[in-house]
Formats: C-alpha cells, structure tokens, sequence
C-alpha cells in the first residue's frame, strides 16, 4: 500500500516539480518498488489521457489578472446577495417602528382622553334662565352666577330667604 | 432570519397590547377613582368684618381665585366648610347651610356633576371637569348688596 506522501511525490516527479535529490530518491523508490510503478505508470497514462482534451487555448491575460477578476466577481455576488447589506441601515428598525408608532398612539389617546383639560368641558341645566357662566383660563376658575334669590325679592331687613 | 424577524415582532406586539391593556386599567382606575372635594358657602361683601363672629375670612388661595373674578365685592367669609369624598357609585348630598344643599358626582376621569338646590328646589345642575387647581363658583346675589357663593374644589 502506498502511503499518501508518496502518491503526491510521484505526482510531483511526474510534473517535474521535484529537487534533483528528490527526484533521485524518487528514482530508487520506483526502481525497488513495483507498486510504486504502477501508480507512475497509471498517472502518466492519465495525464497523457487529459492533455489529449485540452484545446490549448491561451488567456490574453496573465494567469493572476485572470484569476482576480473572478475573485471580484465571487465578491461582488456574495456581497449582494446579503439582503441587509443592499437595505438602508433604518430598515432593520421597520419591524419595531410599526408596533412601537401603533402603541405611542395609544398611549397619545389613553394620555388625552385621562388628562384634565385646561378647559373643562363643561353643560349646565340651569333652571334660572338669568344664569350665565364665566370662565378664567388664568385662574382656572369657573363662576355660574344665578339670579337666585335677586336681590329685589329680598329687602335688605330680611334675610330668611338667602342662601346664607 | 424570518423566524427570529417574526419573534421580535411577535415580541413588539405583545409589549403593544400590554401597553393597551395597562393604559385600559389605568382609565378605568381613574373613573371608579375616588375624589376628595371641598364646599364652601361663602358670604361676599364689601363689609371689613362679618357681623357673625363664626364667619372667618377665606384662605389666601380662594381669596385670590375670587378677586381675579369679576366680583365687586371685596371680603369674602366663609360660612361652611365641607369635605366630601364622591365616587361614581352614587351622589353625595350635603347641606350648606338650612336652605342650600349642594349635591356631587363623580362621573369618571375626574368630571363631577353638582348640582346645587335652594330652599330644596333645584337651581342648576352642572357637569365640569375638576383637576386639581380648578374651581368651581356658584353664586348669587343676597340682600344689603353682598352675595353667596358655593366654592368648589379638589382636594385629592
């Protein structure tokens, strides 16, 4: 059984990639080894096999120029193919701000309708038609002034009648 | 990714309805809510001194509430003080003095409803909301020029 170091070392004799002493180790190996022959002769068969398939067409660029211009394509798909990086960075917060703006407007009506107003709302059955009702905002004073008891009903000796 | 998108809406929405819920319970929490009210039967003249030794002068803040009104009297005594506390469950009826009766409601959200009687016979009856800092005046003329009035406001 050869062992894996072998296998690539006698790749690499085979392409020529070898150190002379490398290669002359290589040589005593295949001459007291018939399994290791084999193999070379399997992977010269099958590189001879492949260079018949190759149409031996030439890049205009260098090998390096080449292979980058494929990186930038690698990169340059990955990066748009990342939906969060195409969004703009408020959208992540789009999920949030629908909630979020549903519950504030809640809050805006539960906070308007609790509130006490600066104006009361205010209605008056008045059963004195010569009632009538001032407001000051300032103070926050409301005055309903009645005309009960009028005072002409009431001679100034006699005060049974007031409200006092 | 759509997942963990739809737990955290999932998420924003619950804390939503809790908000809901909670602003619900706090509305109805302050209409069932209690208010503390203070009546006052106020006699206003231009008069230094009352000819009843019982009458004493109205507190500072009332005095100021009344000569910002369009008054012309310019001393003001009280003759009853009442504290009530109102609920929605039901009126509470109180008298000022022998012929006037005031009657209050809490109607919710911190609105009363009073109504004011005179001699036993209804005279007005209105609805207002009363925070705390507003007054509430009723009034009239009363014999000798002076005047009565019933003063209206919120304690707690």
């Amino acid at each position: 059984m050869i062992d894996y170091d072998l296998q690539l070392k006698l790749q690499a004799h085979l392409d020529g990639e070898l150190s002379p002493a490398e290669a002359r180790g290589i040589q005593a190996r295949l001459a007291r080894d018939p399994e290791a022959r084999a193999l070379l002769a399997e992977l010269t068969a099958t590189t001879a096999a492949l260079a018949d398939f190759e149409d031996g067409r030439r890049l205009p660029e260098s090998r390096e120029f080449f292979w980058s211009k494929i990186e930038r394509e690698i990169h340059r798909d990955a990066s748009s193919a990342s939906p969060s990086a195409a969004l703009p960075w408020w959208a992540g917060w789009r999920r949030w701000l629908v909630p979020i703006g549903t519950a504030a407007m809640v809050a805006l009506a539960g906070l308007m309708a609790t509130r006490p107003g600066l104006a009361p709302e205010a209605e008056a059955e008045l059963a004195d038609p010569g009632a009538f009702t001032y407001r000051d905002y300032t103070a926050r004073t409301t005055l309903v002034w009645l005309s009960y008891p009028a005072e002409k009903e009431f001679p100034a000796d006699d005060g049974s009648d007031t409200m006092d | 990714m759509r997942l963990r998108m739809s737990v955290e809406a999932s998420a924003a929405w619950l804390v939503c309805a809790l908000v809901c819920i909670g602003l619900g319970e706090g509305k109805l929490q302050a209409a069932d809510a209690k208010l503390k009210l203070e009546a006052q039967l106020i006699w206003a003249t231009t008069d230094h001194q009352s000819p009843d030794p019982s009458h004493k002068p109205v507190d500072a803040d009332i005095l100021k509430k009344l000569q910002d009104l369009p008054l012309k009297w310019t001393n003001y005594f009280v003759v009853n003080r009442k504290i009530m506390e109102v609920s929605t469950v039901g009126p509470v009826k109180m008298a000022m003095s022998e012929k006037c009766e005031i009657e209050v409601r809490h109607v919710g959200n911190g609105t009363v409803e009073v109504a004011l009687f005179g001699k036993r016979e209804p005279l007005v009856k209105r609805t207002q909301s009363l925070p705390k800092g507003e007054t509430l005046v009723l009034g009239g003329n009363a014999p000798n020029a002076t005047a009565w009035l019933v003063v209206l406001k919120r304690l707690e």
